[in-house]
């Protein structure tokens, strides 16, 4: 009987190239890489604007015994910590009532970036023509489906082990009412997935993972230890132990298109509405998330983002690449800006809207209030004294009937959601690099807090058509909203996020939102 | 604390409040700045600890003067200027065990600069590798 064309080439290969007995794993690399597969003319679903070379690395020369091997390892090590120690020592009760919180956030949403990135990593073996690319990009799909995996065991590990779970175990049902979860599918959904393939690598692995995985994974583990965490640095910094080899793949992306001529047209575009995309949501929200989200501070998160994101992803990865023509992102003078300030701007906007999240917040204390003034000096005038006000109308009790949103309406600061990058803001009270901008197409009006959206935004409008919540609810009573939206805990009453931790203090219900009557109304009809 | 200009803590990091605002916000600051230095982030495990206290800050201290190493809780950060070399054939006689540089991999954690496996060594460097610099393969036997 006739062999087939591929067994054929498959035996005569062999033949000429016999396996080798004693099996390193670098020497089997070697071995396959006399194979010369050839996917030149690969044809792909997932077009790219740019040409990918066909002759780009694997840097780390992974074959899948090793592979295989090396996350069994890292899983072995991880769940034996969690399973056998940590709950011996009861660590998650330990951990201080407000970083329980800023976990429920960070590993919630780091776990649907991971979700998204096992379809951005396909698409990108499906468009590379190099074996060594597509086989950095393959392992790279299975490395978001252990992550994946491992940020619901960090919640569900919470819930089950810890305190108030609430929010830990149901998070993602809130969805539709959080304010900061179309934010966050923006950057790590769409952002990884929509438009051309390369883009969506310099998104996900040129700034994503090699910019701010750093501050979001490795740093934040500083922050947990800090306030008493010890499971999310044995599960963030095992996930981290994979992203080396993405900000690799990332990497050889760029050298892949280095020598095409449409580097030199759209790279630096590219890298600048990547950057912005990223720093846009990660800056403000991880800083809210470690600064005050936590008890003890590590350190100012500017200086966290200056080191991590400027001086270290700035000069190492972009500022090597200068000579060939990378150049500094134009947006990064903005970026620097919100990296002082956007923070403080997200959670007083969060805290105003706290009945529509999914976790809990509190006010800074005194001593909190003079670390902030300390690091960031203006803080006390611009924030500290609003919470003043706030805490002395009662916004934590929920006989009060006070709700902090009231404050903005009282005072004629209308909070607005950028169209492109999601996120709230407030023009006429920040101190970040936000700024009223509206827009029209097909009948409808846009908000935009900054130039480098509103851009992108004007290139392919249709591709940002997200209704945000004051358009979604506008008319529309305040706990019914949350009702509808599955803001409640299991008794069906009470909130599941409350705008203070003391596990003492009265929890709000329904009853409590629904006597103040707050009316969800869209601050674009009103221009 | 070391006082290298590769500490953790180094430069405008060891500034505060105003001061580190102006220096932040300086005109010449709000610019990428090449850098030839590389970062290194170990996770602490049995195996990682030894590298770093035994080889890298230990035997090989020598080779690298511009080597910072920081205990940062649950993982070990370390910044050069060059180049970071582990060499896993030494890690293995030092363990008194099989240690590959896929063992090693297990414990990296994060990596600025380009970082690649050769034989048994991990390296990462501030060199462009496929740009300036070929990756090498392997050689034949």
């Amino acid at each position: 009987m006739a062999i087939s064309t591929a067994t054929k080439a498959a035996t005569d290969a062999l033949a000429a190239n016999p396996a080798p007995v004693s099996v390193g794993a670098q020497e089997v690399h070697r071995w396959m890489q006399s194979f010369t597969w050839d996917f030149d003319k690969n044809r792909t679903k997932y077009s790219t604007k740019y040409k990918m070379a066909n002759d780009t690395k694997e840097q780390f020369k992974l074959i899948a015994k090793e592979y295989a091997r090396m996350e069994s390892v890292k899983d072995e090590r991880q769940f034996g910590s969690l399973q056998d120690v940590l709950t011996r020592v009861d660590a998650a009760n330990r951990v201080h009532p407000k970083w329980n919180e800023s976990m429920k956030v960070i590993s919630n949403f780091l776990e649907v970036g991971e979700y998204n990135a096992i379809a951005a990593t396909g698409m990108l073996w499906d468009s590379a023509t190099a074996p060594e690319q597509k086989n950095g990009y393959l392992g790279q799909v299975l490395d978001e489906i252990r992550h994946t995996n491992q940020c619901a065991y960090i919640n569900y590990y919470f819930a089950k082990q810890g305190q108030d779970a609430a929010g830990h175990n149901d998070a993602r049902r809130t969805r539709a009412i959080g304010p900061l979860w179309k934010g966050m599918k923006r950057v790590f959904s769409d952002g990884f997935i929509s438009g051309d393939a390369v883009e969506c690598s310099i998104n996900l692995q040129l700034v994503g993972e090699a910019c701010f995985t750093n501050p979001l994974i490795v740093a934040v583990t500083e922050w947990a230890s800090a306030n008493g965490d010890e499971m999310t640095p044995t599960v963030f910094l095992s996930i981290e132990t994979d992203e080396l080899r993405h900000m690799a793949n990332g990497y050889q992306t760029v050298v892949s298109i280095a020598n095409d001529e449409a580097a030199s047209k759209y790279l630096n575009t590219d890298l600048n509405n990547a950057f912005w995309t990223q720093q846009k949501y990660f800056t403000p929200v991880l800083g809210m998330m470690f600064e005050y989200g936590s008890h003890f501070k590590v350190e100012p998160w500017v200086k966290t983002w200056n080191r991590w994101v400027y001086e270290d992803w700035g000069g190492i990865w972009i500022g090597r690449l200068g000579k060939y023509g990378v150049e500094s992102p134009r947006s990064l003078r903005d970026a620097k800006k919100d990296a002082y300030w956007a923070h403080h701007d997200l959670f007083l906007i969060a805290y105003a809207l706290w009945p529509t999240g999914f976790f809990r917040l509190s006010l800074p204390t005194q001593e909190e209030a003079e670390w902030y003034e300390a690091n960031y000096p203006g803080w006390y005038d611009m924030y500290g004294k609003v919470y003043d006000e706030w805490r002395a109308r009662g916004c934590e009790d929920p006989s009060s009937g006070f709700l902090p949103i009231q404050w903005f309406i009282e005072n004629n600061h209308p909070i607005y959601i950028d169209r492109v990058s999601q996120v709230p803001f407030c023009p006429s009270y920040c101190k970040g690099e936000s700024t009223l901008r509206v827009l029209e197409f097909n009948g409808k009006k846009h908000s935009f807090s900054d130039q480098w959206g509103e851009r992108m935004w004007l290139s392919e409008p249709e591709r940002y058509e997200c209704q945000n919540i004051f358009e979604q609810y506008e008319g529309r009573e305040l706990s019914d909203v949350i009702a509808e939206g599955f803001g409640v805990r299991s008794d069906g009453k009470t909130l599941i996020s409350q705008p203070h931790t003391n596990k003492d203090g009265k929890l709000w219900t329904l009853d409590d939102i629904k006597r103040i009557n707050c009316v969800f109304s869209d601050p674009l009809k009103a221009l | 604390m070391s006082k290298s200009s590769n500490a953790y803590n180094a430069g405008i990091m060891q500034k505060t409040g105003k001061a580190f605002a102006d220096e932040y916000f300086a005109e010449d600051n709000q610019v990428v700045h090449e850098s030839h230095e590389v970062v290194l982030v170990l996770k602490k495990s049995d195996e990682l600890n030894t590298v770093v206290e035994e080889i890298l800050q230990g035997s090989h201290k020598a080779d690298n003067p511009t080597l910072v190493v920081e205990d940062r809780a649950g993982f070990w950060w370390l910044k050069a200027t060059g180049k970071i070399e582990i060499d896993c054939v030494e890690v293995s006689e030092l363990l008194g065990k099989h240690y590959s540089v896929y063992d090693l991999l297990v414990d990296v954690s994060s990596t600025i600069g380009r970082a690649y496996t050769l034989g048994e060594t991990f390296t990462i460097t501030s060199e462009l590798m496929g740009l300036d610099v070929k990756l090498k393969d392997l050689a034949a036997a």
